[in-house]
Parts: structure tokens; C-alpha cells; sequence
């Protein structure tokens, strides 16, 4: 069950933001240490993928297919929850 | 920003063809999972320094289910039409929607079912995860920041859930983790589900 280790992952993080417990160069450069961090989970990301034969092989037969059933999700995705974004965020809610 | 998520992937998936040793392939779960623990720790804090946010949360209450559910509806939606068009059974592309990105899970669901169709839940949802990561940041200039969730389905929790913070803020990257949670425990029940008929 990795739910429970994310949330709590993200609450020690909270709770160390909140209570402004990290130093002042920590939230400073913030930003910028977790753009370095994102990258590198994204390249170790795309190595798995790459080291993945059955992946590769696959994706010379069926790719084009299933990247257009990708594409067709998400484009419905973003319109549906674009019919209801001004009504989360109509009150209280508002974007930053 | 996407040019360089887009080519952190690539690069990755270029080494991990004709760099690494596959020999390497057992232990990438591994530094993913440390990788990806690292970047919620760093959302944590993000939520956390911006004070008042779960007031704002509550304040918009049972209304941010609205959107995994449309996140729902549009994704077996846009599969059921794509797979109209490749002649594809109903059943299966509504199945193969129903993964909201969770690559593993619904292809191996779906294996059970054909080899084909658990390869194509895989090669689908695993585009669906790095179309996402490129295109969240255009999305969330360009649509809106409550719609930069949607791409991303049941990964807006985990892997993709760093790249949404970073684009949008502290209060839709708490409604993108609640979506992803949402989804993520729909997939072992729409997948199986579609597939009874």
C-alpha cells in the first residue's frame, strides 16, 4: 500500500513548511532543488522504460494504437473537467 | 519547462536502450520509488508553507470529487470513441480508459483477458503517463490549472503529482493528490467491471 507512505511523506513535508522548521536556504532555493530532483526522476523514469525490452518490443507493434487511445483520454479528461472548473473553484476556492 | 521534462524522458529511455546494462532493470524500481518519495516530501512542504490552504479545501468541499469523477467519465469517454474509430470492441477500449495511467495495474488485468489487450492497456497507459508529464505545464498556461489534473489520472498522486505543483500551486496540487487517490482506487474495479461484458 504506497497511498499510506505518500500521504505521510507529504505530511511530515507539510508540517516541516508550516511550522517554517527548515532553513532559510532550504525554502530559498526550494524551487530549484526540486526542479534538479524532478528531472532526475524523470530521467531514471525514462531509463526504466528503456531497459524494459518487452516495453520497446511492444510498442513497434501496437504503439501508434495506443498512443491515440492516450491522446483521445486525455482530451476528454481536460474538456470534462473543464465543464465543471468554474464551478469548484466559484466560491472560496478561487485559483492563486 | 516541457522542453526539459521531455527531454529528461527521452534522454532516459535513450540511455536505458544503449547505455545501461539491463542487468540494472530489477533495481530501477527501486530508485523510482526513492526518487518519487523525495519529490512528495518537497510537495509536502510546498502545501505546507502556504498557510490556510486546507480551509480553502474544505471550503470548496465535496465539489473537488466532481473532478477525478469527470477525469472518469472523459477517459473511458475519449477510449470508447478512439477505439469506434480502430474498430476496437466497446468493452475492451472502455477497459483499457478505465487504467487512468496506471500502466501496471490495468495491463496486467487485462492480460488475463488476451495477451493483446493487456499490451495495449500497457503501451496506452504508459503514453498516457508521458504525454502528461509534456503537456501539463502547456495545459495549465494555456487551459487552466484545475484542468492541468486531467492528463495526469490516477498518476496525478505520485509520479506526475511534482510536475502539477510545479505548473499550478499548492492548492490544485491538494486536489490533483486527492484525484489521483480517487482514480487510483476506481482502476481494480472499472477494469475487471467493463470487462464482464
Amino acid at each position: 500500500m504506497n497511498i499510506l507512505l505518500y500521504i505521510v511523506l507529504i505530511l511530515i513535508g507539510g508540517i516541516l513548511g508550516n511550522r517554517r522548521l527548515l532553513p532559510e536556504w532550504v525554502m530559498k532555493y526550494m524551487d530549484q532543488i526540486q526542479f534538479i530532483c524532478l528531472l532526475l526522476l524523470l530521467f531514471i523514469m525514462g531509463v526504466s522504460i528503456g531497459l524494459d525490452e518487452e516495453v520497446i518490443r511492444s510498442f513497434g507493434t501496437i504503439g501508434m494504437q495506443g498512443i491515440f487511445f492516450a491522446v483521445a483520454s486525455i482530451v476528454f479528461s481536460v474538456l470534462g473537467v473543464k465543464l465543471i472548473a468554474p464551478y469548484v473553484f466559484s466560491k472560496g476556492g478561487e485559483e492563486e | 519547462m516541457s522542453i526539459a521534462i521531455l527531454a529528461a524522458v527521452a534522454f532516459g529511455i535513450l540511455s536505458g536502450i544503449f547505455v545501461f546494462p539491463s542487468s540494472m532493470e530489477s533495481s530501477m524500481g527501486l530508485f523510482i520509488n526513492i526518487g518519487l518519495g523525495l519529490l512528495l516530501f518537497f510537495v509536502g512542504i510546498d502545501i505546507g508553507s502556504h498557510r490556510g490552504i486546507l480551509s480553502k479545501i474544505r471550503r470548496i468541499g465535496f465539489k473537488v470529487f466532481l473532478v477525478p469523477l469527470m477525469v472518469a467519465i472523459g477517459s473511458i469517454l475519449g477510449t470508447a470513441v478512439a477505439g469506434i474509430i480502430m474498430g476496437v470492441a466497446l468493452n475492451e477500449s472502455a477497459a483499457i480508459g478505465a487504467g487512468f495511467g496506471w500502466y501496471s495495474l490495468s495491463a496486467i488485468e487485462l492480460s488475463r483477458h488476451s495477451a493483446y489487450l493487456g499490451t495495449l492497456a500497457f503501451v496506452t497507459n504508459i503514453s498516457r503517463e508521458v504525454i502528461a508529464l509534456v503537456t501539463i505545464p502547456f495545459i495549465a498556461k494555456y487551459v487552466g490549472k484545475l484542468e492541468a489534473i486531467a492528463p495526469a489520472g490516477a498518476t496525478a498522486m505520485d509520479t506526475v503529482l511534482p510536475v502539477i505543483s510545479k505548473a499550478t500551486n499548492a492548492n490544485v496540487a491538494i486536489i490533483s493528490f486527492i484525484t489521483g487517490v480517487v482514480l487510483s482506487s476506481l482502476v481494480p474495479v472499472l477494469v475487471p467491471f467493463f470487462m464482464l461484458f
